[in-house]
């Protein structure tokens, strides 16, 4: 006979694996892992990542170490290449590798802090006017409607020409316009959660409305800002390279993708590795973030539930 | 005032301005509740129930609604003269609320223990600990097994009934003076519901809180209040005590509720249910004079015209019909 152990210890390994006791948050996680584009997504991103954040450690040469000797050298494949530059290297000699590999770091860092401004200001600015409807929804909204009226690329280059040319002032401008994304989309997650009998019991028992806003109704409002926020992320990177090839974004010598594709325009025909690779490299990283996107929104969209 | 009544409503007026015209859903509402007392407001639905335990609350949503007139005097101090945030020092504190619904009035995104803690941190200056402790203690009151592991869970791994009990829990947690039920069985099954009937009229017994009973369950009435207040159309027809008004009812539109209650094995006598005809009027086009003469089997030519003042039987027997003048 088997002899029922109590055992009182709380298990977290339970906590993550077991359907019954687990949290809803790693049901979700499950769903996601389930989603095999959204895996391939999340794969590239953590390789993209990772390369950002040991640059140091593993690029073969300084990003900015000009070599008058080995200009324009094709890649190792080709003939006349060398595996001292693996993938080539620029008209001023530089190792295309090691410019990639750091420009990981500038696109990843754009990606952050321009969804980060979009994501924080959109969710305040959405969530008043959610909540509060009225005219602060309309002065809010229209405001946003204004900002979505012209072309995405031309207001970023407004905005960088008032404030100036350089990697900073393009993350505040890719933020600034992405702001009526997040903010629309929390307006309508609010107001759908507004009616919810939750936020009137929240009410009766004495919050505040900034409390039942922030504490109350945002935390159910967050499954479509994760989902907004990483397809956002993959926007801003292309948008933070479109404005380095207009010049606008990250200066030289500061290895930006967007700025390399630039720098090796004119040379297309005689070395197309300049322009080629930084273009691969921008295409897997909004890639890789579009897949997650839509991997999360499978995962999180009640709608799309079974 | 020669009497401290712990709830004074006076001729409490809750408009709404809406397209075409002005809602009256609580028209000159009266009445009081004494401290330990459970007052039952019984009505059809659409009647201002609601309306009125919300105005209480002054959880109204201003515009459409306002508040036209009237006093609502809690502790001796009108609740409507407070502010904003003198009256969040109110709700949850000295008069809580319990909904209908308990599926979706929990937060689904938070643990039932840190909704229950959150109602206690908004109120009270507490340790982390003593928060807690305090929140067990309100799950214990409200008899919910294991609190210790309940505390951890959300609200989509209990059962209605439990959910119910959390709401109580969390309606109970700062120890109010009143608290406002509103239909709080009505989504719960028949043997859940006796059991959140006789926890509330427990804790009632344990607490000392006065209770504001909204239902239109008769049968529900009759077990929980000490006396009972009849709305129809935004307006008292008939207040009592829960005994006076269920041994002789006097109003016309509460007879009528009383025979409509059904009795196990009415069938096999052949006699059919018997029911009020007609139907509540919409409170666009409310008829001249009495609210209830089109539906009354005994109305009078006046009761078409003239609208009956409210009628004090004595012994807190009152009445607004013209058969009593």
């Amino acid at each position: 006979m088997k002899v029922k152990k109590n055992k009182p210890k709380v298990n977290l390994w339970a906590r993550v694996t077991n359907p019954e006791d687990r949290h809803p948050f790693f049901d979700q996680i499950e769903k996601l892992f389930e989603n095999k584009t959204g895996v391939a997504g999340l794969i590239i991103i953590a390789l993209f990542a990772l390369t950002a954040i040991l640059a140091p450690a593993i690029s073969p040469h300084d990003p900015d170490e000009n070599s008058l000797y080995d200009q324009l050298k094709p890649p190792v494949w080709n003939e006349g290449g060398s595996t001292k530059n693996l993938l080539g290297t620029d008209d001023l000699g530089r190792d295309m590798l090691s410019r990639l590999i750091y420009g990981a770091r500038v696109s990843l860092t754009l990606g952050i802090v321009s969804v980060g401004i979009a994501l924080v200001c959109g969710c305040i600015l959405g969530a008043l006017a959610g909540y509060y409807k009225g005219w602060p929804d309309n002065l809010i909204m229209r405001l946003m409607d204004i900002i979505l009226a012209f072309p995405y690329i031309l207001l970023a280059i407004v905005i960088v020409a008032y404030l100036g040319p350089g990697l900073r002032n393009a993350m505040m401008a890719i933020g600034i316009i992405n702001i009526p994304r997040f903010a629309r989309i929390i307006r309508a997650s609010v107001i759908e959660e507004y009616e919810k009998d939750y936020v009137t019991a929240a009410r009766a028992v004495g919050a505040s409305n900034r409390r039942i806003i922030f504490n109350a109704i945002f935390p159910n409002c967050l499954a479509p800002i994760i989902v907004q926020a990483s397809l956002g992320f993959g926007e801003a990177i292309l948008s933070g390279a479109g404005l380095s090839f207009l010049g606008l974004g990250a200066q030289p010598p500061l290895s930006e993708w967007g700025a390399m594709i630039a720098q090796g325009r004119s040379m297309i025909l005689r070395a197309w590795w300049v322009m080629t690779y930084p273009g691969i490299a921008i295409l897997l990283a909004v890639l890789g973030f579009n897949l997650l996107g839509d991997g999360l929104r499978d995962a999180l969209d009640p709608r799309l539930r079974d | 005032m020669s009497v401290e009544h712990l709830l004074e409503i006076r001729n409490l007026k809750t408009y709404f301005d809406v397209r075409g015209g002005v809602l009256k859903a609580v028209d000159d509402v009266s009445f009081t509740i004494e401290a330990e007392e459970t007052l039952g407001l019984v009505g059809e639905s659409g009647c201002g129930k609601t309306v009125t335990a919300n105005s209480i609350m002054r959880l109204i949503p201003i515009p459409p609604g306002r508040i036209a007139g009237g006093e609502i005097l809690f502790e001796g101090t009108d609740i409507l003269k407070r502010s904003a945030s003198g009256m969040r020092k109110v709700r949850g504190n000295k008069i809580s609320m319990i909904f209908q619904e308990p599926m979706t009035s929990l937060n689904p995104v938070f643990t039932v223990g840190d909704q229950v803690a959150e109602v206690i941190q908004l109120h009270e200056k507490l340790s982390q600990r003593e928060i807690r402790d305090r929140v067990i203690e309100a799950f214990r009151l409200v008899r919910i097994p294991a609190p210790e592991s309940r505390i951890k869970e959300y609200p989509h791994q209990m059962s209605g009934g439990m959910r119910q009990r959390v709401i109580i829990a969390m309606a109970l947690a700062c120890h109010p003076k009143l608290m406002i039920a509103d239909e709080p069985s009505t989504a719960l099954d028949v043997t859940i519901q006796a059991q959140i009937l006789d926890l509330m009229n427990r804790l009632k017994e344990e607490t000392g809180a006065s209770i504001l009973f909204i239902t239109h369950d008769l049968g529900v009435i009759a077990e929980m209040a000490q006396r009972v207040a009849v709305m129809y159309a935004g307006k008292i027809m008939e207040g009592a005590d829960v005994d006076t008004l269920f041994s002789e009812p006097k109003h016309p539109y509460t007879i009528g509720l009383m025979s409509s209650i059904p009795i196990l094995g009415i069938g096999k006598k052949e006699k059919r249910l018997s029911t009020i005809p007609g139907v509540v009027p919409s409170l666009f086009k409310l008829p001249q004079g009495c609210l209830f003469h089109e539906r009354c089997s005994v109305a009078y030519t006046e009761c078409g015209q003239i609208e009956p003042p409210m009628i004090d039987l004595g012994n807190g027997h009152i009445v607004r019909c013209h058969k009593y003048a």
